[in-house]
């Protein structure tokens, strides 16, 4: 039980016939073409997909950093506009600021709020006692390990009690003992703090530990290909023979058979 | 010790070189004077309040066009920097305008302001401005696309944008465009000096060519030397301090 998840709002995404195209040598390029995905408060839902299927982009139009596209996404009924604070973003590298300490940086989220600055220190306090960071708040990012930092970029994105955590690959640029212990980490915090998770990957294996539903989605221009639910009980067992097909069906849909 | 040694080699050996030379008597005296007597005459100048006199001239202008010199280009900087409306507007002109150099200036200026001290201002300003200026804009339009975004999605106020993402990004280069700038100034004050001035070190200068007194150009030389060192050391400082956050081992 936290501070934080007595006030994490509940949040519905409805994206709706999603499409994207860049520009490219003055032709359109689809990148993405009808994607529908509704996803329901407190699930983790994972997309993994092969590079150039538009996954990431279809972040970076939830969290709002783009705004060109057709079709709709709806937050709670509400149409997106821009990036909000109910919608938190962490990216494949941490994006600290290299000039501000880990306190610093996390309390950004935490910027023009009125609430008293003892509440707000609060916040940032528990938020870096969630992510297993206390000891470190005085640090600069440098000082950190590449684990170390993507907790903190996961602690600046909470200490805005987002209804939605959207996640880009943030496990893509660790090393692999550091990404099964943040797994680990990530599924805890889900669980704690129970705000919904958008997570793009693609590590399979990641996808099917830590996801209520995994998206498989092909390339050029990017489509979902299919929903499978993971159904299985957490803490879930790798070796597991359940593990294993639910693995093995989105390896099929992946490649494409 | 080796660290403070270093860069002494060079200046030592250059010394060595000007002694021999003119022990040898390679170059006439006049030309090159011994080390000796540059020496004593720096002392003289020094002793009769000389240098005192003309360095605190020349020091206020410097410091003077510095000031309006780095804050227009500060301020120019981060509008052109920030806007990219300005940027079409005023980036150009201010582009053509730099290629000219300050000298080109000084014969107009001349003709609007007299012998005044507001000339000599405006050549250090327009010195120390360009530099400032072009390096302001450019530290702000370089800041990582990834920290633009970053500040996006957490919805920093215009304020924090500023003085947490902005100025902190982009400080590196606005002090590498001040130093410069501080260099510049020097350059320029010893040219507006030599052309337009009746006291300074650089009217010292002048000075003591016309008198065929080399020793007191080489004692010009090294005082302004001595000085810029100073100040460019003391704003490295300022820029370290400012810059604490980073590895120390880099």
């Amino acid at each position: 039980m936290s501070a934080v998840e007595a006030f994490a709002p509940r949040a519905t995404l409805n994206i709706r016939d999603v499409s994207k195209s860049y520009v490219v040598d003055e032709k359109p390029l689809p990148v993405l073409r009808n994607i529908a995905l509704d996803v329901q408060p407190g699930e983790f839902v994972s997309i993994v997909g092969a590079s150039g299927c538009g996954k990431s982009t279809l972040l970076r139009l939830v969290v709002g950093l783009d705004a060109d596209y057709e079709g709709e996404i709806l937050l709670n009924g509400r149409r997106i506009e821009g990036p909000g604070r109910e919608r938190g973003i962490v990216f494949q590298e941490h994006r600290l600021f290299p000039w501000l300490t880990v306190e610093d940086n996390i309390a950004l989220g935490l910027d023009g709020s009125d609430e008293p600055q003892h509440v707000l220190d609060k916040r940032v306090r528990d938020n870096i006692a969630l992510v297993g960071l206390a000891g470190f708040e005085k640090a600069y990012p440098h000082q950190l390990s590449g684990g170390m930092a993507q907790r903190a970029a996961i602690a600046r994105s909470l200490v805005t009690q987002p209804a939605i955590l959207l996640l880009d690959e943030p496990l893509g640029a660790l090393d692999s003992i550091t990404r099964a212990y943040l797994q680990k980490e990530l599924l805890r915090i889900w669980q704690q703090e129970r705000v919904t998770v958008i997570m793009v990957t693609h590590d399979v294996d990641e996808a099917v530990f830590l996801s209520d539903r995994v998206v498989v989605m092909e390339p050029r221009p990017g489509r979902i290909r299919s929903i499978v639910p993971v159904g299985l009980t957490h803490p879930r067992q790798r070796a597991s023979v359940e593990f294993a097909r639910v693995k093995g069906e989105i390896l099929r849909d992946l490649s494409g058979e | 010790m080796t660290r403070l040694a270093v860069p002494l080699v060079l200046p030592v050996a250059v010394l060595l070189l000007w002694q021999i030379t003119a022990a040898r008597g390679w170059l006439s005296p006049q030309t090159l004077p011994a080390p000796a007597l540059v020496l004593s005459t720096l002392i003289d100048l020094i002793r009769d309040g000389e240098i005192a006199t003309n360095l605190q001239i020349s020091l206020r202008r410097i410091l003077v066009g510095l000031a309006i010199g780095t804050s227009l280009g500060l301020f120019a900087g981060a509008l052109l920097g920030v806007s990219r409306r300005m940027n079409d507007y005023f980036g150009p002109i201010i582009n053509a305008l730099s290629q000219i150099p300050s000298l080109g200036w000084v014969p107009i200026l001349i003709l609007i302001f007299g012998l005044d001290e507001t000339v000599k201002y405006l050549i250090i300003a327009k010195a120390c401005f360009v530099p400032t200026v072009l390096a302001t804009s450019q530290g702000i339009r370089n800041i990582p696309r990834a920290y633009i975004e970053v500040g996006q999605v957490l919805g920093l106020r215009r304020r924090t944008t500023l003085t947490k993402l902005i100025v902190p990004a982009a400080l590196p280069t606005i002090f590498g465009g001040i130093r410069l700038a501080l260099s510049n100034a020097w350059v320029a004050l010893i040219v507006v000096e030599m052309l337009a001035a009746t006291e300074g070190v650089g009217y010292m200068m002048v000075w003591g060519r016309t008198l065929f007194q080399v020793d007191i150009v080489i004692a010009g030389m090294i005082v302004i030397g001595v000085i810029g060192l100073a100040m460019d050391s003391g704003l490295a400082r300022v820029e370290r301090r400012m810059r604490r956050w980073e590895p120390k081992n880099v």
